[in-house]
């Protein structure tokens, strides 16, 4: 019977590695964020009973009628209780962008051109999608 | 034995509340009562337990927990399908990560393998969620339903095969050096593995992409056949690598959710916490059930579901 070995390669370990990392602190924040919001322990930008009353809604109608955390303008007022929760959520959006960068580098230092050039070329999508250039970016 | 017995009348509890709460909050879903009457916290409270039992059902039957929520949440509580999309995306997306680095650390996911399959899977599914937030919602609605119930034919006629022999990879796999070694648990010993047919795999990940990005499906239904079936990767390599294709994925069309105000945090991070907790508990009563049977419910769950939501495009 053979013992376990492990196939990881190096790059593997140090995507797996921040990948971990990253993530545990994606769910800290996503519950924190959320307790902040649900028991209103930060002022809100949009009270809950309204979003309750609109969630039935196309996207586009909620957001015509109501002004909720939408896309990067989020950021301009961050210290309400469902801006925060929404933060955590694009962090969740940011964690593998991250991993793929840590990626790349680590296949450009072992000289591997294919997998440098893979990692940045996924990495220049994920930025694309999250610029918000196709999809209106607010 | 004794444990085996409890586990399985564990499992069946926890299907039996599935259904059981699912008609009651579709009856105040669909109910003359306006939506307001029924308080915020009770539909986000019942959308935690009912994402945590689905968890638990999710990784018993071996599927992601995306593709079994957004057909069911859509069907039966009040969010609009936009919503509930942009959600499906997430908890698919928490799930993955969660799974990613140990997946990773054993060897079993392969970061060329993936990298190579989803840089084209992601554009696609940027395209996905791009036309699904475009299309009216009857068709999202119809083309959903006839989606799930593909999914569920899939699912019960699928096969798969734990150790492809592949003797002549295919020259674009050989310069994007996809092969690899991994324990195998099962058979206590390292398996050396290469791919096949990987322009195909391409084509296919490129639909797959598409169509996840479209419904906010977690894409591992598909992902695991075309790795395991079409490239003749392991089983188990194949399921691995499957969870990391899907982070990468999902997580391009997640972002077009969130440009286009899709993502509702208070319907949102009760769902990823609910799912993640459920799979938790999931996996450790995996080896106490028979997974055939909670497989075969999930299935019928599908069905009835993917049939509701096809109805629901029909204005039925």
């Amino acid at each position: 019977m053979k013992q376990e070995t492990i196939h990881a390669d190096k790059v593997q370990l140090a995507y797996a590695g921040i990948l971990g990392k990253a993530t545990t602190l994606g769910i800290a924040f996503i519950i924190i964020g959320y307790i902040l919001y649900a028991f209103q322990l930060l002022p809100l930008s949009l009270p809950i009973e309204q979003v309750a009353a609109n969630w039935h809604l196309r996207a586009s109608e909620f957001h015509h009628q109501l002004d909720a955390p939408m896309g990067w303008s989020c950021f301009s007022d961050p210290a309400k209780g469902d801006v925060l929760s929404y933060i955590s959520l694009i962090y969740l959006g940011a964690v593998t962008m991250l991993c793929l960068f840590v990626a790349g580098i680590a296949f450009f230092r072992e000289k591997n051109i294919i997998y440098t050039f893979l990692s940045f070329a996924q990495m220049a999508v994920l930025i694309f999608s999250a610029a918000g250039i196709l999809s209106g970016g607010h | 034995m004794v444990l085996k017995h409890c586990g399985i009348r564990i499992v069946f509890s926890v299907i039996a509340m599935v259904l059981f709460l699912t008609p009651g909050l579709a009856f105040a879903a669909g109910s003359a009562v306006p939506v307001e009457v029924t308080a915020w916290w009770v539909w986000v409270l019942g959308l935690f337990v009912f994402t945590f039992l689905l968890g638990i059902v999710a990784v018993i039957a071996g599927v992601g927990g995306g593709v079994l929520y957004v057909p069911i949440v859509s069907s039966f509580f009040p969010f609009h399908i936009d919503f509930v999309r942009g959600t499906g995306l997430f908890v698919a997306l928490a799930g993955a990560l969660s799974a990613g680095s140990p997946l990773l650390r054993k060897g079993l996911a392969n970061l060329k393998l993936a990298l190579s399959m989803s840089l084209i899977g992601s554009m696609s599914s940027i395209a996905g969620a791009l036309v699904g937030l475009a299309l009216p919602e009857n068709v999202i609605q119809m083309s959903l339903g006839l989606t799930i119930l593909g999914i569920t034919i899939i699912m019960f006629l699928a096969k798969n095969s734990a150790y492809p022999q592949i003797s002549h990879p295919d020259a674009l796999s050989r310069v994007l050096q996809i092969y690899g070694i991994y324990y195998d648990e099962h058979l206590k010993k390292d398996v050396e593995w290469q791919i096949h047919r990987s322009p195909v795999g391409l084509a296919l990940f490129t639909l797959i992409g598409f169509m996840a990005g479209m419904f906010g499906l977690g894409a591992g239904w598909a992902n695991v056949p075309v790795f395991n079936l079409v490239l003749g990767a392991p089983l188990r390599v194949s399921v691995a690598t499957s969870v990391f294709v899907l982070s990468i994925n999902d997580t391009a069309a997640a972002w077009v959710y969130l440009h286009k105000g899709a993502v509702l945090p208070l319907i949102a991070v009760p769902s990823v916490a609910g799912m993640m907790l459920g799979t938790k508990i999931g996996a450790k009563l995996l080896t106490k059930v028979h997974t055939n049977v909670v497989r075969r419910v999930v299935i019928g769950l599908l069905a009835v579901a993917g049939l509701r939501a096809l109805l629901k495009g029909f204005g039925i």
